[in-house]
């Protein structure tokens, strides 16, 4: 065994997302794209500072990026259409900026939580390196509406969302082994 | 017939004069030690060699839980040490919060490494405390440092933002998915403490995305730095400032493979 072998893991996940994998991701890329129309339509129901707006501005877009990062992944299968169930829990909650960041940050959390579950049945390794940036940073952005206008150290640092993503058994899906003699 | 000039027999005799000179300098000389760290000729100094390191999912979590006793022990320095003064003391509450949750998850990534067949890892990682923490702490707490609580809070967040880039780059290595969604449910965990640590830093709406200090040209502490998390290294800049005002800049990496928590590293 070699240095450069011995310093591997012993078996090697599949690079590219399987069909499962995309499956998964294309409920990932409905989340996203649900957030990135409620940020828009928080922006035109309610009243912000220019700083505000930019913050807002920025976080839609960010989920507007990650949809497209996800359609890069699963090409054909994407249907760029958002989760229409999620956009309706929280529209409603958009009319004043007090209401508008609870709901934004419900929304942060529970998007978060999604990709979380999601990431946890990925076998696609490039799909996995993807995913977890964007739980990072939405992670972030959730935490953000936890420390503005006023420092909440709870609501900055608890979630208690639940996750919506779907159980879809990998089982008929093989990876790729790469095995290390001895 | 060879044509040798003056010069060139000089030029030799020279040569050889100084090469036995040379030589005789690296010899043995009477009263001196011979050491095995110097290579001779015809001699094979002992080494010892270290075990195989093989990097497995159970070695990636000894390594993230070694990081979160690396942020235990220095949040424990900063109580400890009374490190937050004046208006910085009110931070005391989240420092225990932060504290308390990074030993959550070392119990909860430990216990990952024992399901998984390995031995849990409980003190840190000792080249990140070499490396990185303790040159820090001893720019933060130097005696003609005008910003030490300020300092101690740019350390905090350099070490949230290490925890958080150590738990979302494993996420790569790791062979078995469920591990992936451990990981990153704890990089969570970090991420939020990075930014409740960046308000206090640089906080308003508007230091939330990326800016630039005008002066320097380097970014200000951003809560959303960029909108993937990023891997690269982490900024930190603590001390007593330089005649420009420029404080020491130190640059934190997350373990790499000769500071990984292998299976025959134990705890001293």
């Amino acid at each position: 065994m070699t240095t450069a072998q011995a310093r591997l893991p012993r078996s090697t996940p599949p690079a590219q997302p399987t069909e499962v994998d995309k499956q998964l991701l294309l409920f990932s890329q409905g989340v996203e794209l649900a957030a990135r129309d409620l940020y828009k339509k928080a922006l035109e129901s309610a009243k912000y500072s220019d700083d505000e707006v930019a913050m807002l501005t920025m976080f839609g877009e960010h989920h507007n990026t990650y949809a497209q990062a996800i359609n890069g992944l699963i090409g054909k299968v994407a249907t760029n259409k958002r989760n229409d169930a999620l956009y309706a829990t929280h529209v409603g909650q958009l009319a004043s900026a007090q209401s508008a960041y609870a709901a934004l940050q419900s929304l942060e959390n529970t998007v978060a939580a999604t990709n979380t579950d999601i990431l946890g049945q990925l076998l696609g390794i490039d799909a996995a390196r993807i995913l977890a940036s964007i739980i990072t940073t939405e992670a972030r952005m959730a935490a953000v509406f936890g420390t503005l206008p006023a420092l909440s150290l709870t609501s900055a640092l608890n979630s208690s969302a639940n996750s919506l993503a779907p159980i879809i058994a990998q089982a008929t899906e093989t990876t790729t082994e790469t095995s290390v003699s001895e | 017939m060879n044509n040798i000039s003056r010069r060139d027999a000089l030029r030799v005799g020279g040569l050889s004069v100084f090469g036995a000179a040379f030589l005789a300098a690296c010899g043995k000389q009477s009263g001196v030690v011979g050491s095995s760290n110097i290579l001779s000729e015809g001699v094979v100094p002992p080494t010892t060699a270290l075990p195989a390191g093989i990097v497995t999912d159970v070695v990636l979590l000894r390594t993230a839980a070694s990081l979160e006793y690396n942020a235990i022990d220095t949040y424990n320095a900063v109580l400890e040490g009374g490190l937050l003064t004046g208006d910085y003391a009110k931070l005391t509450d989240a420092v225990k919060r932060f504290r308390d949750d990074h030993q959550a998850h070392a119990d909860a990534v430990n216990q990952l490494v024992v399901a998984s067949g390995g031995k849990a890892h409980t003190c840190a990682n000792t080249r990140i405390d070499s490396l990185y923490i303790q040159p820090a702490l001893a720019l933060v707490t130097a005696s003609d440092n005008p910003d030490m609580s300020k300092d101690v809070v740019a350390l905090a967040h350099a070490l949230e933002n290490l925890a958080t880039q150590t738990y979302q780059g494993v996420v790569a290595s790791l062979t078995a998915p469920s591990l992936r969604a451990d990981a990153i449910r704890v990089a969570q965990d970090e991420a939020r403490h990075a930014v409740v640590l960046a308000q206090v830093l640089n906080g308003g709406y508007a230091s939330v995305g990326p800016t630039t200090n005008a002066a320097t040209g380097k970014p200000n502490i951003a809560s959303v730095p960029s909108a993937y998390g990023s891997l690269s290294s982490v900024l930190l800049q603590v001390g007593a400032p330089n005649a420009d005002g420029v404080k020491t800049s130190l640059t934190l990496e997350t373990p790499s493979l000769n500071g990984l928590i292998y299976d025959y590293v134990d705890c001293q």
